[in-house]
């Protein structure tokens, strides 16, 4: 049931020390379909269909949680900004409004 | 012979058509109301609902980014940035993206820590038409502030 969605983070600048102050960029290809828009094909109206939480942790430990509405953009994108500690891993948990789950994760590796 | 059948099918077709049009305003009635999205909740019940009835100032500390026109309102950046302090015990608890238009007035809801080390969220999001978009900022104690711009939408984008 769960699909494998198109998702990615990028991190910004690509090349960061510890104890910089890093941007998170979250985008993942979703409808986020607001129950109100008509099927063109079918002239059916599409049923709700959006991300509503998204969990941002480092090795496990979550630093920010999204609560999220169908009032976002279609394919979605979120930014935060982080501050390097060390080498580790950053994942992004998120669910939708039908119960699909799905994660990614990057590592961070900072240099010097 | 011919011509009376003809007008009395003609009489009973139009009585059909006179019962069929109200029924067919009525329907379409209920389909608009039948746009309301699952969630809907207006402005000033979803500031409520966030602060509790607390006072909410303005403040230069919010600076929120948004277009002034919006040539496509399905996708608007919104991006905001506070200019507060991020330790452990000070810090920027919550960022609320609100529009004052829409259907449902939530966005995002984003709860930072303090291992953010700032207070900055960018999204993208839809405007359904003409109006503010709001960024209501929760402090860790406890107070709100928040900042407000409108945006012209040329073309809705919300369905």
């Amino acid at each position: 049931m769960a699909e494998k969605r198109k998702s990615m983070i990028k991190i910004k600048p690509k090349k960061y020390k510890v104890g910089d102050i890093v941007k998170v960029d979250f985008i993942v290809i979703h409808p986020m379909d607001t129950g109100m828009k008509k099927d063109k094909k079918t002239g059916e109206i599409k049923p709700a269909h959006y991300i509503d939480s998204i969990k941002f942790s480092f090795d496990g430990k979550p630093f920010t949680t999204m609560k999220v509405w169908e009032s976002v953009s279609t394919n979605p994108y979120f930014s935060v900004k982080y501050k390097v500690t060390g080498k580790g891993k950053i994942t992004v948990d998120y669910t939708d409004n039908q119960g699909e789950k799905n994660s990614k994760s990057k590592k961070l590796k900072p240099k010097g | 012979m011919e011509r009376r059948k003809f007008i009395q099918s003609m009489f009973s077709a139009s009585a059909v058509a006179v019962v069929a049009t109200p029924m067919g305003a009525f329907a379409k009635e209920e389909k608009k109301a039948s746009k309301k999205g699952p969630n809907d909740m207006s402005f000033d019940d979803a500031v409520k609902a966030i602060t509790d009835g607390k006072e909410v100032k303005d403040s230069d500390k919010v600076k929120l980014s948004v277009p002034e026109i919006a040539e496509n309102g399905a996708v608007v950046p919104v991006k905001v940035n506070v200019d507060h302090p991020m330790e452990e015990k000070n810090y920027v608890k919550a960022i609320h993206v609100l529009n004052t238009a829409n259907g449902n007035a939530r966005c995002a809801d984003i709860m930072l820590t303090s291992a953010n080390a700032e207070g900055y969220f960018a999204t993208r999001i839809k405007l359904s038409k003409t109006q503010e978009v709001v960024a209501l900022v929760e402090l860790s104690d406890g107070s709100f502030i928040k900042s407000a711009k409108s945006v012209k939408v040329t073309i809705g984008g919300c369905g």
